[in-house]
């Protein structure tokens, strides 16, 4: 099964960047793997999709803000959760619309679309300030994720 | 006073606000758009190599890296006093047309062109590029993706790195093009052209062919006299890699024609109670308030102030569009020049103008001899101290500006963002916007509010917020201030949370 696993984010933003650390690890991890590739974006929608053409499965990694969310607490989504939680439909891009709305433009131009999506969200604490560093909660996060999606994906640690 | 707000905004980058304040007559008394601060970059780069820069401020924006690549590596060319091989120059501009072809075939298609393909009152949900492909054809949509995938992968080929270029070196640019890539790139860039001609075409059919929407774009709620700012060649003509900065008056009188190292003697910045963001103005003319006119040095740098600064196009198929949007929208000319159009909407148009220009530049410098020369790394012997570089951003005029001590470790940082330029004028076309279509007694509804946002759309601002969390959970804080700037009242919420 061809997998892209996408750390999503900006890795000099405090926070938001977990999403590219946890994907940074996982290259240590995965390294010889031909049917894992594994990428990093601070995109929307459109470019997550045209990323994702001719692979099986799709592995995104972000943060995400949530109301009462304690920083470090990581949760497994679906594309219908996604879809469900975007009271527009438009991921909030300047240039470029929602991964919901990019998946049915590709589904109806008849692109080879992954099957399979699986989304990390990972609860942050600060995405606004300039930091290669994560805050303490999110980087304990970051190990712990690391070991979820490996067993996710069924492949034992090689740590 | 009553406040509406609107939020989220739709298609916007990152978690800006639009704030309305009504007065106590139910009119609108003020209208800003706020958005939220990224703190701490300069300290971030500060002890860092300037060298550095080219790979650090292309992380600022998830939105346009390309062009802070660049603006960072001119501003490299002058910390180190080297004046780039006319080889670098025409591949860095290569690069550089090969990401303004996918941003602003982006901004139309999925951004600004919805409102006009499905109408401005069409409901939001369809107001993107799936309503585009339900109305205009599943076709559109593939060529979309298509020019977007091939020039995404011109990027890739000269900047080393797909999302984030890594090319840029001081005076040097360290990705060579072979000739067998090069005549690939050439026959991207034909197809780049016939995509471009093919969007002018379809802005033509949809848009100029129906009088609604043309008396949409010319009507007064969406058009402001102020200055227009853009970057030119040595001829007067649009360039978007290098130049003078030129800068008309509301009538298309040249007032400023500068080198970008010298911005800081012409831009002034003010600070405001609002916004973290400072808002520059002409000093030369000087801060009259948020308002129009040759009094007020309020200007903008966008797609229509570029063509409204320049004398024409450097490239042929261009130069018609150009001449189609002055003889269409404009109002003759003065001294050989056409006179400047202030119609806000009109911005969508200048951006497909652009984009053939884009395109036919970029067919252009494929098929220059130049371009497979592999000597593209100069020598570095000067002693580095103080660099500026300057590009036209998609959204305007961006400016990097650094100072280092003598081994080239940054002590200071200061970037003026296309989006920047255009803050004034974003406030005054939103407060416009809204006192035309919010009346007393008139109901607010869903397409007066979308109006509203066609106002700011146009400028395609974006406040180089890479931010990324996942959707729906936009943070939305409000603060209540009285007369008196005090703080009255603050509340937050997440908006779209399910928690």
């Amino acid at each position: 099964m061809r997998t892209l696993i996408i750390g999503m984010g900006n890795p000099i933003l405090t926070d938001d960047g977990v999403g590219v650390k946890v994907a940074r690890v996982l290259t240590e991890h995965l390294a010889g793997r031909s049917q894992i590739k594994i990428a990093e974006a601070c995109t929307g929608g459109l470019r997550i999709m045209e990323m994702a053409l001719g692979y099986d499965r799709v592995v995104l990694i972000d943060a995400i803000c949530r109301k009462g969310g304690r920083p470090g607490v990581f949760h497994r989504m679906t594309l219908a959760d996604i879809a469900r939680m975007s009271p527009t439909q438009n991921m909030a891009s300047a240039h470029d619309t929602s991964l919901i709305t990019a998946l049915e433009m590709g589904k109806k131009l008849g692109l080879e679309l992954p099957g399979e999506w699986i989304i990390y969200a990972v609860d942050v604490d600060d995405i606004h300030d300039f930091s290669r560093h994560l805050t303490p909660e999110v980087a304990r996060a970051v190990p712990r994720l690391t070991q979820t999606i490996l067993d996710d994906l069924g492949i034992a640690s090689a740590a | 006073m009553k406040r509406i707000t609107i939020d989220p905004i739709t298609r916007l980058e990152g978690h800006g606000k639009i704030q309305i304040f009504l007065d106590t007559e139910g009119d609108v008394a003020n209208a800003y758009l706020q958005i939220p601060e990224l703190r701490g970059f300069e300290r971030f780069c500060v002890g860092r190599p300037a060298e550095e820069m080219p790979r650090i401020t292309n992380r600022i924006c998830g939105v346009c890296p390309e062009a802070h690549h660049m603006a960072a590596t001119k501003a490299l060319d002058d910390l180190y006093g080297i004046e780039p091989s006319s080889a670098v120059q025409k591949l860095r501009e290569l690069f550089y047309m090969a990401f303004y072809v996918t941003d602003h075939t982006t901004h139309f298609y999925a951004l600004g062109g919805p409102d006009f393909v499905l109408g401005p009152d069409a409901p939001p949900a369809e107001r993107n590029i799936l309503g585009v492909i339900h109305k205009v054809g599943v076709e559109i949509g593939k060529q979309v993706i298509d020019c977007r995938m091939r020039n995404h992968g011109v990027i890739k080929l000269l900047g080393g790195r797909g999302v984030h270029p890594v090319a840029g070196l001081p005076g040097g640019w360290s990705k060579a093009l072979s000739e067998e890539d090069r005549v690939k790139v050439e026959a991207i860039a034909k197809e780049n052209v016939a995509f471009a001609q093919f969007s002018l075409k379809l802005f033509d059919d949809i848009v100029l062919g129906n009088k609604k929407y043309v008396d949409l774009v010319c009507s007064d709620a969406y058009s402001h006299s102020t200055y227009s700012m853009g970057m030119v060649d040595s001829s007067n003509r649009v360039n978007f890699y290098d130049g003078l900065i030129r800068v008309v008056d509301p009538e298309g009188k040249e007032v400023l024609l500068y080198h970008p190292k010298d911005y800081a003697e012409h831009i002034g910045e003010r600070v405001e109670p609002w916004t973290y963001l400072k808002v520059p103005y002409l000093k030369d003319i000087g801060w009259q308030g948020y308002t129009d006119g040759a009094d007020s040095g309020v200007y903008t740098a966008t797609p229509l102030s570029r063509l409204n600064v320049s004398d024409s196009m450097a490239t042929p198929l261009a130069q018609e569009a150009f001449e189609r949007f002055y003889e269409t929208l404009g109002t003759g000319k003065v001294d050989g020049r056409y006179r400047p159009v202030h119609f806000r909407l009109a911005t969508h148009w200048a951006r497909l103008v652009e984009l053939l220009y884009a395109a036919e530049r970029m067919l252009e410098l494929s098929q220059d001899e130049e371009i497979t020369d592999p000597n593209l790394r100069p020598q570095v012997t000067n002693t580095p101290r103080m660099g500026i570089g300057s590009v036209e951003a998609p959204r305007g005029t961006l400016t990097h500006h650094y100072t280092t001590d003598e081994n080239g470790i940054l002590t200071g940082v200061n970037l003026i963002v296309g989006t920047t330029n255009n803050y004034a004028a974003i406030a005054m076309s939103i407060k416009k916007a809204a006192m035309s279509l919010i009346h007393a007694g008139v109901i607010v509804t869903e397409g007066l509010l979308n109006r509203v946002e066609m106002a700011f759309r146009s400028y395609d601002p974006c406040m180089s917020c890479a931010t990324h969390s996942l959707p729906g959970q936009m943070p939305l804080e409000l603060t209540i201030r009285d007369a008196d700037g005090n703080i009255i009242q603050e509340l937050s919420q997440y908006v779209g949370s399910e928690a």
